[in-house]
């Protein structure tokens, strides 16, 4: 318990304990008695004291070094164009350079490769730094026809870490009659706005891969290569396929005799068809009429003695001649 | 011509019939002398409802329509003088006064259908006017047209039938009459006098020799 009180006592001492105090310098001391120094001047001004540059240990460079550095070539080094150009790659983030460190570059691969995975059309990256250009005797296009035009349809991104404005994209002949060149193109500005948001490297291109694979969905569905599936199954009845009506040879000529005379059977119908009518209408409107002769009376019937027959409805099995009711005539006029 | 009582043939201009003495006076003495009013269609016996009835009147105002001079009627029951449907007929026409038949067309120029259903029989009468176009056997052949439906009771059916049918045949007589009405009017012509005739039967018998003139040449 002593031993304990005497640790915190000691601590507290060495706690307390400030740090020393300036003192004065005896040409400052006379300076500020002669009134040539205020104290706490320099806290009142902006300006700061000049602090004389010490002498730089690096030697300048010399002319050659200059010369050769305006003379630096930006492009690839042609060690790395066969990797780069040389064939078809076998991993879609393509970096020969190792401008990405393994464990990044495993990450953007296996990310790449899920889209492959998820996707009618893959997905790759071609790195280079951000100040590094393609040689001009490689023609990215030509590049991208010649190894993928077979196989499964791709969008090829030539990606510039830390400068992903500089990105071009390309696709795959497969794609290119479906997906216009503005289309790619604002998939391209879409992917690098995406990636300029972003504070380093790393994130813009992972934001940069990860938009492009979004708007490659899109891609895919302008050319026809996924097809909206339901999610639940809709019953449908199924219909019957009625097949195709076997016309019968007079059939057949029947519509070939249509085609030939038809505008002037219907011609000829047509005129019928008004002859019938006007012959109706005449016969509606005829009137009878009959000449009036002179008729003695008979019988002292004053207006009528016009004697018809007489027929019976009495049987319905006999005919109605039978039925006549007729006397014969005996006396045979 | 016949008799409406013994059905043999008569002269024109017969008073009574040569052969039975029937003449107006005895059906006068049966059923009246004076006129009886009647329209066209008297459904006496109630054989046709009243759609029917509408029916057979539109077709007697179309014959009427077609035949300007003519009309036609149409009466059902049975006289109760006694007598045939025949002289009833005969008798019906001669005294009918028709309530909707313009003056301008009389009894002459009309056709008369009497359907008795009692003795379920039925005849036509025609006035004077249509003696020469009109025989007993037009009358029969429309009286055929009719005869199925009144079988069935369907009387307003078979009378627009037979309308219908002397409708065709008059149309056609008047046709023929149009283009020859001498044809026609020899049928009515008074009958020739017996002098008149022995007339014709010597000069058919006489040789015809040439003429004098042709002699003294």
């Amino acid at each position: 318990m002593k031993a304990l009180a005497w640790v915190l006592t000691a601590g507290l001492v060495v706690g307390a304990a400030e740090p020393p105090m300036p003192a004065w310098r005896d040409e400052d001391r006379k300076s500020l008695e002669n009134g040539e120094i205020l104290p706490g001047l320099e806290l009142l001004t902006e300006e700061m004291p000049e602090v004389p540059e010490e002498a730089a240990d690096v030697p300048a460079p010399t002319s050659d070094e200059v010369a050769a550095a305006e003379n630096a070539s930006p492009e690839v080094d042609e060690e790395f164009l066969n990797a780069y150009f040389g064939a078809r790659p076998e991993t879609f983030l393509v970096d020969p350079q190792k401008l990405l460190g393994s464990e990044d570059a495993r990450d953007r691969e296996s990310f790449l490769k899920y889209h492959s995975g998820d996707s009618q059309v893959d997905l790759y990256v071609y790195l280079f730094d951000g100040h590094q250009a393609i040689p001009s005797g490689v023609r990215e296009e030509e590049v991208v026809e010649r190894f993928f035009s077979e196989g499964k349809p791709a969008v090829v991104v030539y990606y510039y870490l830390g400068a992903p404005q500089k990105s071009d994209i390309y696709v795959s002949p497969l794609l290119s009659d479906t997906v216009s060149a503005p289309e790619q193109r604002r998939a391209l500005i879409s992917s690098v706005e995406e990636a300029l948001e972003k504070p380093d490297a790393l994130a813009q291109i992972e934001a940069f891969c990860v938009q492009l694979s979004i708007r490659i969905y899109w891609m895919e569905r302008a050319a026809g290569l996924v097809k909206d599936v339901p999610v639940t199954p809709v019953a449908r009845r199924v219909k019957k396929e009625v097949p195709a009506k076997v016309e019968s040879p007079a059939v057949l000529q029947a519509k070939a005799w249509g085609q030939r005379y038809g505008v002037a059977g219907g011609i000829m119908v047509g005129a019928l068809l008004v002859v019938a009518g006007g012959l109706s209408i005449a016969r509606h409107r005829a009137r009878f009429r009959f000449p009036s002769f002179d008729v003695p009376p008979r019988l002292g019937g004053s207006h009528a003695a016009g004697i018809g027959a007489v027929i019976s409805f009495g049987s319905t099995t006999q005919s109605p001649s039978s039925q006549r009711n007729d006397v014969p005539n005996y006396l045979g006029l | 011509m016949k008799c409406p009582r013994c059905v043999q043939v008569i002269h024109r201009g017969a008073g009574l019939c040569p052969h039975c003495g029937f003449g107006i006076a005895e059906m006068d003495a049966r059923h009246g002398q004076d006129n009886v009013s009647l329209r066209r269609l008297a459904d006496v016996a109630g054989l046709m409802k009243s759609r029917e009835r509408s029916k057979v009147q539109g077709a007697l105002d179309d014959f009427s329509r077609r035949f300007p001079q003519l009309f036609f009627a149409v009466y059902t029951g049975s006289g109760k003088g006694g007598g045939n449907v025949r002289q009833f007929g005969f008798w019906l026409l001669n005294r009918a006064a028709f309530e909707d038949v313009p003056v301008d067309r009389p009894n002459e120029a009309g056709i008369l259908l009497v359907i008795d259903p009692e003795t379920k029989a039925a005849s036509v009468t025609w006035g004077y006017l249509l003696d020469p176009y009109l025989t007993e056997e037009d009358t029969f052949l429309g009286l055929s047209r009719a005869h199925a439906y009144w079988l069935e009771g369907r009387f307003a059916e078979g009378t627009v039938r037979l309308v219908s049918q002397l409708g065709k045949i008059l149309a056609k007589r008047a046709a023929q009459a149009r283009r020859d009405p001498e044809r026609f009017e020899r049928k009515v012509a008074p009958p020739a006098k017996t002098g008149e005739i022995a007339r014709r039967i010597r000069e058919g018998h006489r040789q015809v020799g040439p003429k004098t003139t042709e002699v003294a040449k």
